[in-house]
């Protein structure tokens, strides 16, 4: 039902055009400032660029460290996403067939669904602590903890989308002489990509742009450095070229801008799943 | 009897698999979850400094010392207030995208404006704090010059009274699209035929909001404003990247705050009393949303 008055529609999409130019204003003086040289810049701010500048890009990478801020953050979401989409479904298959019946399953349920409620604040000291112990200061460390962290909300959709899947398929691989880990890598595994993709998706979002973990485990040598670390530390050395520092911005909103130009219906789905659902 | 103990040995054997599927993920989560939890929580009884071996038990002091020192208050204070602010801004205008895009501006076009204000959710909170900060720095200041106004080249990081809402604003800027898209998801549940039926009894677009859009939306509205308080209490990120919780430490967050005493002054174990306090009111704020909701889906039947 949408209304037929004049005013309320030349006022919504007023406001709705000025939203829009609030939301790209930082991305289009991003790109232009990317592209500009310095005394460009300084001519005059807000002008297109005259011609296609690409030293700000060429000096950012020029970083000798460059490469592996990329690498790791490529490496670390790989590996983080890959780990917790074949862990996930796996314990919440469990915990969808015996949680009615085995108070254990119940239990373990509750304990992984609290993760839901703890912030990460509470866990930033002693995970530091811990990792230092474990010499896992590390790429790797961050991987198992990405992990560890996705479990929470990991389970609670994956336990409510198990329930939702029929019984009938498992129960006649059962009757055909399939164990269950077998019947589970061929039956429930395949049926559940739908949620895997959604919780890919979702992970893929939140560690690719995560910046407080990296911060307090990836901190002994830039050569760990994922991007955003990256991008934080090298804020004071732009301090006199923001020509340089708009550039290195792009490096981050550019793939994001891609990824979402193409997956947009499911992060969308994914973020609101996740949310209305915990 | 030999059919009866082949099943039961097969449904055994089926116990163990189910058990053995949980394994990697309860271990991961024992270790890096649960064993942390405690850690913190143990640190928070002592006066460890996070670096050397020794360490004495102080009791609750450090739980008590965060309500009575200046500063720890201070950033509860400031916690609040941030929350309290961001929740209104962030709800008010997400909900009156929502209501645009549903019920005035037509298909066709709540397509195009729907991607555009779900846009910032995909990039990171430290990339688009950077960002406004230079933007903040050099490009404000330039729009100032160009259009002469002389309030825009005054920067509003740089001083303690505006530095807040230099901050807040770009988490609003942001903050909204999650929010928004929820939203948008609750108001499909409200039925047309409602609306249509109170037009003709002579409710007007006021009533029709207030009577039947809203009460319709509470889940979903519920859910969105406890998501957006906990981000509020948690903030973090754009502090970092924009203040780093200055000028004078007037944007100084509980995050923040622990954050710098855990891994900067060398106070662990008072910064891990501050984090189990934020954890204590997250838990409070999500119990009560379960209450909430769980009032709400018996008041529906």
């Amino acid at each position: 039902m949408k209304t037929k008055k004049l005013p309320i529609k030349i006022v919504t999409y007023a406001v709705f055009i000025a939203v829009v130019i609030v939301i790209l204003f930082p991305i289009y003086v991003t790109v232009i400032t990317a592209f500009k040289s310095p005394e460009q810049s300084a001519g005059n701010f807000f002008s297109l660029p005259t011609s296609l500048y690409l030293e700000n890009f060429k000096e950012v990478m020029s970083d000798e460290n460059f490469g592996y801020y990329v690498v790791n953050s490529l490496f670390v979401a790989i590996f983080s996403v890959g780990l917790t989409t074949l862990m996930i479904p796996m314990v919440s298959f469990s915990i969808a067939r015996n949680k009615e019946r085995k108070r254990y399953y119940q239990f373990l349920y509750a304990f992984f669904v609290a993760a839901i409620f703890c912030p990460f604040t509470v866990l930033m000291v002693p995970v530091a602590q811990l990792c230092g112990k474990l010499g896992l200061m590390n790429q790797g460390g961050l991987i198992l903890l990405y992990a560890a962290f996705a479990l929470g909300q990991g389970v609670f959709l994956f336990t409510g989308y198990f329930k939702s899947i029929p019984l009938e398929l498992e129960e006649a691989s059962k009757i055909d002489g399939c164990t269950l880990m077998r019947t589970y890598w061929r039956i429930v595994f395949p049926l559940a990509k739908p949620m895997t993709a959604t919780l890919a998706i979702l992970n893929t979002l939140w560690i690719w742009n995560d910046f407080q973990l990296p911060l307090i485990i990836l901190n002994k040598s830039a050569k760990m450095w994922t991007l955003p670390i990256y991008q934080y530390n090298f804020k004071s050395a732009y301090t006199f070229n923001y020509n340089l520092a708009f550039a290195s911005f792009l490096f981050s909103i550019v793939p994001m801008m891609l990824i979402y130009a193409f997956f947009q219906k499911y992060i969308i789905q994914g973020l609101t799943a996740g949310a209305v659902k915990s | 009897m030999g059919v009866t103990k082949n099943m039961k040995k097969l449904g055994g054997k089926t116990d163990l698999t189910y058990l053995a599927l949980t394994v990697p993920a309860t271990v991961l989560f024992l270790i890096f979850w649960f064993v942390p939890l405690l850690m913190g929580l143990h640190y928070s009884l002592t006066d460890w400094n996070g670096l050397s071996s020794d360490f004495n038990y102080v009791g609750l002091q450090n739980y008590l010392s965060v309500f009575t020192q200046k500063r720890t208050r201070n950033a509860l204070l400031f916690t609040g207030k941030y929350s309290l602010l961001l929740v209104i801004f962030v709800m008010v205008i997400a909900m009156l995208l929502t209501l645009g895009l549903t019920y005035v501006v037509s298909d066709k076009m709540s397509t195009f404006f729907r991607s555009m204000f779900f846009f910032p959710a995909v990039l990171s909170m430290i990339t688009v704090s950077l960002t406004w900060n230079q933007i903040y720095l050099r490009v404000l200041p330039a729009l100032g010059e160009m259009l002469g106004i002389d309030a825009l080249s005054r920067s509003v990081l740089g001083s303690p009274k505006t530095a807040m809402w230099g901050v807040l604003f770009v988490n609003v800027w942001q903050g909204v699209a999650q929010p928004f898209v929820i939203l948008l998801a609750g108001i499909q549940n409200v039925p047309q035929d409602q609306y249509e039926a109170a037009r003709i009894d002579g409710a007007n677009s006021w009533h029709l909001f207030t009577h039947i859009t809203i009460p319709y939306m509470i889940p979903t509205i519920n859910v969105a404003f406890v998501m957006v308080l906990k981000a509020g209490i948690n903030v973090f990120d754009y502090i970092q990247g924009m203040t780093g919780g200055g000028p004078m430490q007037s944007t100084e967050s509980a995050g923040i705050v622990i954050y710098q005493m855990a891994f900067f002054e060398n106070k662990a174990g008072f910064a891990s009393a501050f984090s189990v306090i934020l954890l204590l009111i997250v838990a409070v704020i999500s119990f009560a949303q379960q209450m909430v909701s769980k009032k709400y889906e018996v008041g529906q039947l």
